[in-house]
């Protein structure tokens, strides 16, 4: 909920399906294009520039998806995350990409909230501003006041829960394409992504998992919550109390101590830890102006995007945690396959090859694990992890192993860390970290 | 629709009655007449043809939305991009109440036909237009492009009935991709309307002209 809405720069999107998919089949060309400049290249000089050629691609493809809004761009956000499925360039490209929509004019959050209520705004509450006090991922959230208590209520952008389905049908075969990837072995990583998505659309949704959830972490120190108010909420409405603060970024960026840092960032691992390893239901989108500091009080919002994890699978996914694995290939080998990352068709020599590569993943990715208190702020760190995705999206020995491998669950507990590790790292935040304690009996 | 008994009233009712049962319009004004046990000559004496009565159906449609949105709190404060906005959707929702009528009489047209049944609405949405064109010109919002302003009423009209077009093609879940074609393409109407660049441009070239007159 960061970007602020300035009401003059915005952009059109691209509305009607046609349109979108002119834009999409346009960008289709370009690549294409890009592909010709490529080979011609590579004729004329022998060189194999692959690197410039996916930069040339992503540049365009993420112009393209940022023009549609909507869900092309949530789902290049979600392939950006699962590092493994993109070459590095598009990495770099959908790393950046922002979620934003155009404000919605007064006469129709009039609208909504007649369809919804039944009333004007000014009748639900004593006072509400007609001007969006900023945007939020598909609407944008107005102050208001009832009886004294200040609110943030937050309206959701007409026809978006009904064209993110048609773009979502028209962006896949070209992202398919763009990616390399076939729909046999990507296909459930995209039904759990466009499951997720469409689940955001459903306010009233929303509004019961930030009740669970924030009454789940109440007791957890230094966290604040929203109030949520269902009698001013409905599956396009949702009504929060204002919370008071700095995005989580901006006070990243600002002259913060290390210990003002510390305390914000712990609330941080806590809250998700928590909710990962304790409830097995969590926040799945760590991006910083989902959350307000307020001294250093950290303020979660926007619960519009949450996992829930088996039990069973959640044991298989964070049984790689446990060191032992580390030391013994075949242990991590049979974890491997217990996820189907490894398969039973798969030749010894490509098992080996996954298992080395995940042995050295691991080794990193789990490293403030083998510490009782991690330095997140330690550069070559999170470089490390960067790069490490880099080289695993860049094997193409890699990507070229094909069949439905992982889980789709996994996509989100990706997600969440890579979005935890990053925020810490931005955070430059010392924590405290503990294992799970069922690891390793 | 009003619930008087005046020959209008009744004749504009029975109108949409027969239109709604047997999805033509009445055979003749004799035919209608002969229904509401109403004189020739009193029939004529409110509409002079079965256009006119269908007329009358849609422009009312107009008025009926324009006195509904002026009446709101809100309104006052408005600029015109906001009425304009306020007035489609108002307009949009009143269509709940006869989509069936307007699904069997306006879905069958091209953007550009005009029958004679359609004018008298056109005509009500101009006059609605007008003082609301004029506002915009002095908030600011639209630029006055002197010759060019004539042109702004007629590209409404054709864009109201593309609202109504997209609306009765509209499947979605409350007509809210409806809401969404509204809201954009009011955004990007105001969008051409403001004073831009081009305005700047011609006022400019003006100045320049009656400065080599002087000479």
């Amino acid at each position: 909920m960061s970007e602020v809405i300035d009401g003059t720069g915005q952009r059109e999107i691209a509305s009607t399906r046609l349109t979108r998919m002119a834009a999409l089949a346009g960008t289709g060309a370009k690549v294409g294009v890009n592909y010709l400049k490529y080979y011609g290249r590579r004729t004329l000089t022998g060189e194999t520039d692959k690197e410039s050629l996916h930069a040339a691609n992503a540049a365009q493809v993420y112009k393209t998806f940022s023009q549609l809004k909507g869900g092309p761009l949530k789902i290049a956000q979600m392939l950006s995350i699962d590092q493994n499925l993109l070459p590095r360039a598009y990495v770099r490209e959908f790393s950046q990409a922002q979620y934003s929509a155009p404000p919605l004019s007064y006469p129709l959050v009039v609208r909504v909230f007649r369809r919804e209520f039944g009333r004007d705004p000014l009748d639900v509450f004593d006072q509400f501003e007609p001007h969006a006090a900023h945007g939020a991922s598909i609407g944008q959230v107005h102050r208001a006041e009832k009886s004294g208590r200040r609110l943030a209520v937050k309206v959701q952008y007409p026809g978006v829960a009904d064209s993110l389905r048609s773009d979502l049908r028209a962006v896949k075969p070209l992202a398919l394409q763009v990616l390399g990837v076939r729909e046999a072995d990507v296909g459930d990583y995209f039904r759990e992504v466009e499951e997720r998505l469409v689940e955001e659309t459903d306010y009233a949704l929303e509004l019961r998992r930030s009740v669970t959830l924030s009454a789940a972490c109440a007791h957890l120190p230094n966290l604040r919550f929203p109030e949520y108010y269902p009698e001013w909420s409905s599956p396009r409405i949702l009504t929060m109390s204002w919370l008071d603060g700095v995005p989580l970024d901006r006070f990243a960026d600002s002259g913060a101590s290390q210990d003002e840092r510390d305390t914000v960032g712990q609330a941080l691992w806590d809250f998700y830890d928590f909710q990962v390893h304790q409830l097995h239901l969590f926040h799945a989108d760590p991006h910083p102006g989902n959350f307000l500091v307020d001294g250093t009080t950290l303020c979660p919002l926007d619960f519009g995007c949450t996992k829930q994890l088996e039990p069973a699978f959640y044991r298989k996914q964070f049984r790689f945690l446990d060191p032992a694995l580390l030391s013994d290939p075949q242990l991590l080998e049979t974890a491997l396959a217990d996820l189907e990352i490894v398969l039973a068709e798969d030749s010894c020599e490509a098992r080996q090859e996954i298992v080395t590569l995940c042995q050295s993943s691991l080794a990193l990715v789990a490293e403030p694990f083998r510490h009782e208190t991690f330095d997140f702020g330690a550069e070559d760190f999170m470089r490390a992890v960067y790069e490490m995705g880099l080289e695993n999206g860049g094997n193409e020995r890699l990507r070229a192993l094909r069949g439905r491998r992982g889980s789709p669950h996994s996509v989100y507990v990706n997600r969440v860390y890579f979005g935890l590790y990053t925020l810490l790292c931005r955070l430059r935040a010392r924590v405290r970290v503990q294992l799970p304690d069922w690891i390793g009996r | 629709m009003s619930s008087d008994d005046s020959p209008r009233s009744r004749i504009l009712a029975a109108f949409a009655a027969h239109l709604r049962e047997h999805g033509v319009r009445p055979r003749s004004v004799g035919s209608l007449a002969r229904e509401l046990d109403l004189p020739e000559r009193e029939f004529y004496r409110t509409f002079a043809s079965m256009d006119a009565v269908e007329g009358a159906l849609w422009s009312d449609w107009i008025d009926r939305t324009a006195v509904e949105v002026a009446s709101g709190e809100a309104w006052q404060g408005f600029g015109a991009r906001e009425r304009l906005l306020t007035f489609l959707f108002a307009l949009t929702e009143d269509a709940l109440d006869q989509r069936s009528l307007l699904l069997l009489r306006w879905q069958p047209l091209k953007l550009v036909e005009r029958p004679r049944w359609i004018v008298p609405l056109e005509h009500r949405y101009a006059a609605f237009l007008d003082p609301l064109i004029r506002l915009g010109m002095e908030t600011g919002e639209i630029a006055d492009r002197y010759l060019l302003n004539q042109a702004i009423p007629p590209l409404f009209t054709l864009h109201l009935r593309a609202v109504v077009a997209f609306h009765l093609n509209d499947e979605s879940s409350g007509f809210e991709r409806t809401d969404a074609f509204i809201e954009k393409s009011v955004r990007l109407a105001f969008d051409v309307l403001r004073p831009q660049a081009v305005d700047s441009a011609v006022d400019f070239a003006r100045f320049l002209s009656s400065c080599s007159c002087r000479k």
